[in-house]
């Protein structure tokens, strides 16, 4: 699993390298609403842009003060010059803050293209669906304008593949989490999940294929203990996730995040019509609580997760000022509550307070565990 | 050359530093001593217990050494008993530099130990624990055992805490523990003050005094915005009966009739001191880990 970490923390090094060695063109993108499989079938890289989880003083100018810690993190990676290497950047409309990241690094450090996908909000119309298969079409047509290059069903159905592969990998993955003692750590899983946005899933996907021949005759030299599950916001927070998992010993055994499950838990079913069965997957994908409504089916799904994966508590966090996840946290915590599973609210900014929210945390798990001490 | 030095100020902050035990009692005779220590960010306890009975507790001001702060501590709690170090059964350290107790055989978080200290001072009633620490607050829902079942600290930074009474303590010359008395002292209850933090709600109060106001009405202000604070937090995590305050706050009257004023709901009377809440409940997580053979 050791390649995932080096992966994400390399990801520049990587991007670089892939450049130099295909000669291919990069596009950084904003949102997991964007559909990869076109950038693939394009013949080029799709990277998630995402923060550097460091203290930085060049977004003010540019960014709302009540608009996420993410947003700003993003936006400062851009500012700093350390996606120096992208030919293009994109957006599919997910929410205001993380849009105007993107608007801002358009005007800021314009690349060569640029695009802005409007995936509808109201996925739960029937409507979406044309809807989105047009806007991709569209998409693709710019993508064709840029490189002079036509995109054919071929290239269409061996972008869908890569993706696909991606996906039914990763998912055999969490899989194995279900499991008494699980043969990966959340942290472990996050890294993977986190590299496949990153990375050339051509490579990626042969990594899975040699870890998941191994894996599940791997023993993890730790119990798993108490059986977390943490959702919310977008979460590449690795230092908290070593903290609960090494420190104070419980497992994050499942998740619901963009930067993990909700990222890449459905694939494209086959059509003739192959943008159409790109767009269904998208609109039918678990989605962002900006999408998500009138109905919240993100509950059911986070519960259904819960119950399957055997959860006994669950670390709900949200990057500060995200308010479609904030307006989802009372209505979360009460539903898992009601089925017995304990939840922790914990708001994420740039940087973690290691300290303070260790305590938090070990306080929630002392609430799982107390019966020794009665 | 004479410097003309000005007198060393007067630290009205500081709060009495004790110890106490009690003699009529023989601690060799008990089957469990147990030990708990809360090396807290300003105040460390120590509290002997024997066989789940209060014995010997001391309550002093905590250093820039943690460790040092915890061993200083339990060997003041145990001054004139004749009691060593060694002759503790099992000690449990929590607070913000538990990990940090050299001698303690386990650690718990002080939200655990503050419930279960509430539970043997309060009794088994007690369903809501407020801990007004010195740089952080918490509220606490508990079984009647004392088991944890939510809590809630504050997030944002140390308003509302012991150290932003101490600020406010030097600033007006009011010697801490009567600030609470003093505050009471208005006739019309003034305005809050509108800053949460403390350095902003210090600038906000030296403006008041210079406007005229007496010390009296600034204390008055100040109490009742940490009232309002610690009631926003304990209602987002919820009220239920019987109510009950812990930490250094808890003896700032101040502050406390404030609280229950808001909440429309009396705290339980204290019978012990309330900043040893999180010792006691150490000590006795202590005595339950012997007795579970997990000690």
């Amino acid at each position: 699993m050791d390649i995932f970490r080096e992966w994400y923390h390399d990801r520049h090094r990587y991007a670089r390298e892939w450049k130099e060695k295909t000669g291919g063109k990069v596009i950084g993108y904003f949102c997991t609403y964007v559909p990869e499989e076109l950038i693939y079938a394009a013949g080029m890289l799709p990277v998630r842009i995402l923060g550097s989880h460091e203290p930085q003083d060049v977004t003010e100018p540019h960014i709302f003060g009540m608009y996420c810690p993410f947003c700003r993190d993003c936006l400062a990676q851009g500012l700093k010059g350390r996606y120096d290497y992208l030919d293009g950047i994109m957006i599919a409309q997910s929410c205001l803050h993380i849009r105007q990241a993107f608007t801002s690094w358009d005007i800021h450090v314009p690349r060569e293209f640029s695009y802005f996908l409007p995936m509808p909000h109201h996925v739960q119309s029937p409507r979406a669906y044309p809807f989105l298969r047009e806007e991709l079409a569209a998409f693709k047509k710019a993508l064709e304008d840029w490189t002079g290059k036509t995109i054919t069903d071929q290239d269409l159905d061996r972008g869908i593949e890569i993706m696909n592969t991606n996906r039914r990998l990763m998912r055999q993955v969490y899989e194995l989490r279900k499991r008494e003692e699980v043969p990966v750590t959340g942290l472990e899983a996050m890294y993977m999940v986190l590299a496949s946005q990153m990375t050339d899933k051509v490579e990626h996907n042969k990594g899975l294929g040699e870890i998941l021949a191994e894996l599940p005759n791997r023993k993890l030299e730790r119990r798993t203990g108490d059986r977390l599950m943490i959702l919310g916001s977008e979460n590449d927070d690795t230092a908290f996730m070593n903290m609960v998992e090494t420190v104070l010993g419980a497992t994050f055994v499942i998740e619901d995040h963009c930067t993990g499950s909700r990222y890449f838990w459905n694939e494209v079913e086959w059509q003739e019509d192959r943008l159409a069965a790109i767009a269904a997957r998208y609109v039918d994908r678990p989605p962002c609580p900006t999408k998500d409504w009138p109905k919240r089916r993100r509950l059911e799904w986070v519960l259904e997760m819960a119950r399957e994966w055997g959860v006994q508590g669950a670390i709900v966090v949200q990057q500060k000022f995200c308010d479609p996840h904030e307006a989802d946290i009372v209505a979360f915590q009460k539903a898992l509550q009601e089925r017995g599973i304990p939840t922790l609210f914990l708001e994420f900014d740039v940087t973690v307070p290691l300290g303070p929210f260790r305590i938090r945390v070990e306080a929630f798990l002392e609430m799982l565990r107390q019966e020794d001490l009665f | 050359m004479v410097v003309n030095q000005a007198d060393k100020p007067k630290e009205y902050w500081r709060w009495t530093e004790y110890n106490w035990f009690d003699p009529s009692r023989d601690w060799r005779k008990a089957k469990i001593i147990s030990g708990g220590v809360d090396v807290g960010s300003v105040s460390t306890q120590a509290v002997i217990m024997l066989d789940g009975e209060l014995y010997a507790y001391s309550n002093m001001r905590t250093g820039s050494d943690s460790p040092d702060s915890a061993i200083k501590a339990m060997k003041w709690a145990m001054e004139n008993t004749g009691m060593k170090m060694e002759d503790l059964t099992y000690t449990v350290g929590t607070g913000y530099g538990r990990v940090n107790v050299p001698f303690a055989n386990k650690t718990v978080t002080e939200i655990a130990c503050h419930a279960r200290g509430a539970n043997y001072m309060y009794g088994s009633t007690v369903r809501t624990v407020l801990d007004m620490g010195g740089q952080d607050c918490k509220a606490i829902r508990c079984d009647e055992k004392g088991k944890v079942v939510s809590f809630l600290m504050n997030d944002k930074c140390a308003a509302g805490t012991g150290r932003g009474m101490e600020v406010f303590a030097n600033l007006l010359a009011v010697s801490i523990e009567e600030v609470g008395e003093m505050s009471l002292q208005v006739e019309k209850e003034p305005p809050p003050v509108s800053s949460t933090c403390v350095v902003f709600a210090k600038t906000e109060a030296t403006g008041l005094l210079r406007a005229g106001w007496p010390k009296e009405r600034v204390l008055a202000a100040y109490c009742s915005a940490m009232a309002h604070r610690v009631v926003s937090l304990l209602e987002r995590n919820g009220v239920e009966r019987d109510f009950a305050i812990t930490g250094g706050i808890a003896k700032n009257i101040g502050v406390v009739s404030r609280i229950e004023k808001e909440l429309n709901l009396k705290a339980l009377k204290p019978r012990y001191d309330t900043q040893i809440a999180g010792a006691l409940g150490a000590a006795l997580f202590a005595k339950a880990l012997v007795e579970k053979g997990k000690g």
